[in-house]
C-alpha cells in the first residue's frame, strides 16, 4: 500500500503542477504554451489510474490496451485539435 | 525502499480482469461516449478559439482543481478498500469505501455550488457553445459520480453485512472499477474544459 500512497501523492502533485503552469501561462498571455505539458500530465495520471488503480497492467488479453488506447487516442486528438487554429 | 523504487515496482502480477466482465463492457461504452463528447468539445473549440478562451475565464479553476484532488483521493481510498477486503477485513473495507463516498459527496457539493454560481450569473447552456459543453459535460459526469456513489454504497452495505471475503470479493472489485473510470474521465475533462487554452 506504500506504493499506492506514493502514486496518490504523485497524482495530487501533477494536478497542482499543471493547474499552476496553466494559470501562469494564461496570466502571461501565452495561449497554447502549456498544452503539451498539461496533456502529458493527464497521460501520466491516466496511466497510473489504469495500470495501478484499476490493476490492468498485467491483465491478459486486450483489456488494458482498450482503456489505455482510449486515453492515448483522446489525448492525441485533443492535442491535434488544439493545434488546428492556434492564436 | 526509496520513493523511485516504490513507484516503479509492480503492484502484484494479476492476470485476470478485476471485477465482473459485464461491468467492463459498460465501462468501455461509457468511455466511448465521453471520448466522443471530449473530441466534439475540442474540435468545436478549434472553430471558436476566441469565444472558448474568453468564456473559460469565467470558470473557477481552483474549484475544478479541488474537485480533481477529491476524485483522485476517493480513487485511492477505493484502492485501500479493495486491499482490505483481499485480506478479509470487511469492516476496514467499509470504512475506506465510506471515506471514498465522502470525497464523492464533497465533489458533488462543490460542483453544485459551481453550477449555482453560473446560473446566478445568468449563464445557461444557451449562453454560447462553450457553456453548452461546460454545463452538458459537467452534468453528464456529475450523474456518473452519483451512480458511482450508489454502487459504492451498495457494495459497502453488502461488505458491512459480511457478504464479501478474502476469497470472494468480485463485487468490491466491480464497484471499484466503475469508480476508477469516473476518476479517469475527470482526469481528461478537467484539463480539457478548465485548463487548456
Amino acid at each position: 500500500m506504500k506504493q499506492a500512497t506514493l502514486l496518490w501523492l504523485l497524482l495530487l502533485a501533477l494536478t497542482t503542477l499543471t493547474t499552476q503552469a496553466a494559470t501562469l501561462s494564461a496570466a502571461a498571455g501565452l495561449t497554447g504554451s502549456a498544452v503539451p505539458l498539461v496533456l502529458l500530465a493527464a497521460l501520466i495520471k491516466g496511466r497510473v489510474v489504469i495500470d495501478r488503480f484499476m490493476v490492468l497492467q498485467h491483465v491478459d488479453g486486450p483489456w488494458r490496451w482498450i482503456v489505455l488506447g482510449w486515453l492515448l487516442l483522446v489525448l492525441g486528438l485533443i492535442g491535434y485539435a488544439f493545434n488546428l487554429n492556434p492564436t | 525502499m526509496n520513493i523511485a523504487v516504490a513507484l516503479l515496482a509492480p503492484q502484484g502480477r494479476r492476470r485476470d480482469l478485476p471485477g465482473d466482465l459485464a461491468m467492463w463492457f459498460f465501462i468501455f461504452a461509457e468511455l466511448l461516449v465521453f471520448g466522443v463528447l471530449f473530441l466534439a468539445y475540442a474540435f468545436a473549440r478549434a472553430r471558436n478559439v476566441e469565444l472558448f478562451n474568453a468564456s473559460q475565464l469565467e470558470l473557477d479553476r481552483i474549484s475544478g482543481a479541488i474537485n480533481t484532488a477529491l476524485l483522485i483521493t476517493s480513487s485511492y481510498f477505493v484502492v485501500r478498500a479493495v486491499d482490505r477486503i483481499r485480506h478479509g477485513a470487511s469492516r476496514a473495507c467499509v470504512h475506506w469505501l465510506a471515506a471514498a463516498m465522502a470525497c464523492g459527496g464533497a465533489f458533488l457539493v462543490l460542483k453544485l455550488v459551481e453550477f449555482g454560481a453560473k446560473f446566478d450569473a445568468g449563464i445557461t447552456m444557451s449562453t454560447n457553445t462553450f457553456f453548452m459543453f461546460y454545463i452538458g459535460l459537467g452534468f453528464f459526469h456529475f450523474m456518473h459520480v452519483v451512480l458511482g456513489m450508489v454502487i459504492l454504497g451498495a457494495v459497502a452495505l453488502k461488505a458491512w453485512q459480511g457478504g464479501y471475503s478474502a476469497a470472494d470479493h468480485t463485487g468490491v472489485e466491480t464497484g471499484a472499477s466503475y469508480w476508477h473510470m469516473v476518476d479517469l474521465v475527470w482526469i481528461v475533462l478537467f484539463p480539457l474544459v478548465y485548463v487548456l487554452r
